[in-house]
């Protein structure tokens, strides 16, 4: 009996910790993510809305910001739709080299593709002399490429993945119903795809309309939002005024989040699903090849240029090599930075990991009554866009000791990188049988060591990806960051609008490299140890 | 000698009486099983005898000592679920072993207790491969050993079977029974399937609505049945099983 009294002792003080810690993690979550929002939105009150948002600058803006938009994602998700099915529907080899080619760019700044086109296109560009062009990439259609080249990846991965999750049956159906081609588009493949692709293009939509880094760099006279926001704020610290476009920037993922939630609950049937069987066919497949040739070209060709431009001495004049613009890079403190970068990415990924493995347990292996405002918490950061967050980010801990310090770029990074490995990590604990934590109880394995050896190393690959997708995107990113940011813990990415603007072209597209590399270097790892058994 | 007693037992989950007022005994080495259809409070039972779930009202007695409160590792239990709930990433023996090695008293003795209990299920071949490697019977196999590892006196089972073909449900029952007989263990075995159950028990408990319906041998369930519910579903379902077995041996040819 005495032992009985004991033992409930215990499991009732380690049942506190858990309800403290899960608190916490909501108090936290709603601090780092709801109340900067909110102070950002009692900014607006400060100043006249509507004289804001009728001026012609803003008009004009936001004019720009939907048009080249909608454009991009469509020519964006139009291209993706294509690659995507020349990997998984037709016979070529080497699906896995293309496939890996065609993300590279999601390994470098959205910034970094603009200034690949400054250098290809721009005033003095290589194509520009070369061909002697009559037109320059400044202005509206300089944008729309480069957002198309860096919003393309990650179009092309979500529209593969829907093409690898299609069941082949209805089509072998079809076939034995002799409906031609034609027709089997129309009953078949478009309304498999009519759901999943409204989601992909709102989420590419929400991208370029967001992103500042492209327009910065190739917009010329052509302002959009992002910019817009950014000039206000960093230029002229008008801070009503930038929170003013920041909710209006919030709108597109909020309609995206809510479109997504609605299309979820309709359609997420689980069935069998038999693969493609897909036999050679010439002239489909030399079709298929020459396009993802052509397409790993083009998106090569930032990297490309990077690196010619990186260790020649003056192209086109001077094509010697050199590392004289390395060494000019590396006085102008790039190395300090990208030890900043490199610090910041690293404990990003592992407060990260931790912050959303923790998260995830308690709203998949542990559920109680606020479960649900933890899940809504963690997935919320996917409708923030950075600079939205960077911007409610320095009006709510200005005068804060942290302000200023790596913490909060590191504590920005987490939150708006959060959403997907949190994701990621909530569908593997899902999927890892339910009855493990009472079979561990009845055994007499605590909750802490059913985490340790089971959980855990079950979602070994989970978490590496998890790993990556922190890291990478740390040492990309330059919208949150670029408001937070000052000259002792600036991350290295942010040195390539400074070069650029100091018309440093060379020491950019190293910046631009050596990001790269690193992001290589990373995958890499984390490929060779997922192999790993 | 009565093994467990329980007495006055009630459960509400989120306002719904799912458990009401549940009264029952089992002998040392009885074999109980509780049929039911799905819904009727069978896994809130099980749940509540082995400390995964809290009683709102009543109590647990086991060798006459109470321990509804007890946490489930202190009460010299075993449960085996429908889906095995196996560890993934360990192998046959190390899904065995792990419970004893953390264990301070079977700790020194984990391998050799591993071995047994392998040797008890005949798993001896496949003790180096992972659970995806098995079969599920085999799978459930590891299961039990893993269970019975520990020592339990008394062995609770979820529907065992109910994701198993009909060959390997055969063939696991009387492995089942087996075992119970080497072991001299007291089970409480779960099942919605009527032959099931009075193939392999000493008594049935037959529950509807989260209410005892009736409790006796199978016998005596088949000649006094205690309602018009058991006439159906127990009695009315075995007979239309046996019937259809009759016409089939009637009209398949013998050669
Ligand atoms: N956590 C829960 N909250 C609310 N109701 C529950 C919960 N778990 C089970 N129930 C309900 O309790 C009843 C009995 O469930 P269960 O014991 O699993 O039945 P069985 O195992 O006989 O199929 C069911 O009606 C089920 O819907
Ligand atoms: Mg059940």
């Amino acid at each position: 009996m005495h032992l009985n009294v004991y033992s409930q002792h215990i499991n009732k003080t380690t049942k506190g910790y858990q309800k403290i810690s899960r608190l916490l993690l909501v108090i936290g979550l709603t601090f780092s993510i709801i109340m900067p929002l909110i102070a950002m939105m009692i900014n607006i009150f400060s100043v006249n809305i509507i004289k804001i948002v009728t001026s012609t600058k803003f008009l004009s803006a936001l004019k720009n910001s939907l048009l080249l938009s909608a454009i991009a994602t469509i020519l964006s998700v139009s291209l993706a739709y294509i690659l995507a099915w020349c990997i998984s529907r037709t016979a070529i080899c080497f699906k896995g080299l293309f496939t890996i080619i065609l993300s590279i760019p999601m390994l470098i700044p959205s910034i970094s593709h603009g200034i690949g086109l400054v250098i290809l296109f721009g005033t003095n560009g290589v194509m520009t002399n070369m061909f002697n062009l009559p037109f320059t990439i400044y202005g509206i259609w300089g944008i729309i490429m480069g957002s198309v080249l860096y919003s393309f990846p990650i179009a092309f991965l979500m529209v593969l993945e829907i093409f690898h999750l299609e069941d082949s049956t209805p089509y072998e159906a079809a076939t034995v119903m002799g409906l031609s081609r034609m027709e089997k588009f129309k009953i078949i493949t478009i309304p498999y795809f009519k759901k999943p692709m409204i989601t992909v293009l709102f989420a590419v939509f929400t991208m370029v309309i967001t992103d500042y880094g492209v327009p910065l760099m190739v917009g010329g006279k052509c302002i959009t939002l992002p910019v817009m926001m950014y000039q206000d704020v960093i230029g002229m610290l008008e801070f009503g005024k930038g929170s003013v476009i920041g909710i209006i920037l919030l709108i597109p993922a909020l309609i995206a989040c809510l479109v997504d939630s609605r299309i979820r609950e309709n359609g997420n049937k689980e069935f069998v699903k038999k693969e493609f069987r897909i036999l050679p066919q010439k002239i489909r497949d030399f079709g298929a090849y020459t396009i993802c040739t052509i397409s790993s070209l083009l998106v090569l060709s930032p990297i490309i240029v990077f690196s010619v431009l990186s260790f020649v001495n003056k192209y086109p004049l001077d094509m010697s090599l050199t590392f004289k613009h390395l060494q000019h890079a590396l006085k102008l403190n790039a190395g300090q930075y990208l030890i900043n970068s490199l610090f910041i990415a690293f404990l990003v990924s592992i407060l990260g990991v931790l912050l959303a493995i923790t998260s995830a347990y308690f709203t998949v292996r542990m559920p109680s009554k606020i479960s649900g405002v933890l899940h809504l918490l963690s997935i919320m950061s996917l409708s923030i866009p950075g600079i939205v967050l960077g911007l409610s980010y320095v009006i709510f801990f200005k005068g804060s000791y942290v302000y200023g310090t790596f913490a909060i770029l590191i504590l920005a990074n987490i939150i708006h990188f959060f959403s997907s490995p949190y994701l990621l990590i909530y569908n593997t604990f899902g999927k890892i049988n339910m009855n493990l934590e009472s079979v561990g109880m009845t055994l007499g394995i605590s909750r802490w060591h059913i985490i340790k050896d089971i959980l855990l190393p079950l979602s070994k690959d989970t978490i590496l990806e998890m790993f990556s997708y922190f890291f990478v995107n740390s040492m990309i990113t330059i919208s949150a960051v670029s408001f937070l940011a000052s000259v002792s813990n600036k991350p290295i990415s942010l040195l390539i609008p400074q070069f650029e603007g100091q018309m440093q072209l060379e020491c950019a597209a190293i910046v631009s490299l050596l990001i790269f590399i690193i992001n290589m270097i990373l995958k890499g790892t984390v490929l060779l140890l997922k192999k790993k058994k | 000698m009565e093994k467990l007693c329980v007495i006055n037992l009630s459960k509400s989950l989120s306002k719904n009486a799912v458990l009401q007022n549940i009264n029952f005994t089992i002998e040392e080495g009885e074999f109980l099983t509780i049929l039911g259809p799905s819904g009727c409070g069978k896994t809130t039972l099980l749940r509540i005898l082995i400390g995964l779930d809290f009683p709102d009202t009543g109590q647990i007695f086991k060798d006459g000592t109470e321990i509804t409160n007890e946490v489930p590792s202190n009460r010299g239990m075993g449960i085996v679920f429908q889906n095995y709930a196996l560890f993934e990433n360990m192998t046959v023996l190390e899904n065995i072993e792990y419970a004893l090695r953390r264990n301070k008293t079977l700790r020194n003795s984990s391998r050799s207790i591993a071995m047994e209990m392998v040797a008890l299920v005949k798993l001896d071949e496949h003790i180096n491969k992972k659970p995806s490697a098995l079969s599920g019977g085999q799978q459930q196999r590891v299961a039990i050993a893993r269970t019975l590892a520990l020592g339990p006196d008394i062995i609770l089972f979820d529907e065992p079977m109910a994701a198993l073909d009909a060959d390997t449900r055969m063939m696991l029952r009387t492995e089942i029974k087996r075992i119970q007989k080497e072991l001299g263990a007291t089970i409480i075995y779960i099942t919605h399937d009527q032959e099931e159950a009075f193939a392999m028990s000493d008594r049935i408990m037959v529950m509807n609505d989260g209410k005892i319906i009736q409790l006796d041998t199978p016998e005596n369930i088949v000649t006094h049945p205690a309602n018009e519910y058991i006439q159906q579903f127990v009695i009315k379902n075995l007979e239309m099983k046996i019937d259809s077995l009759i016409k089939y041996v009637n009209t398949t040819p013998h050669n």
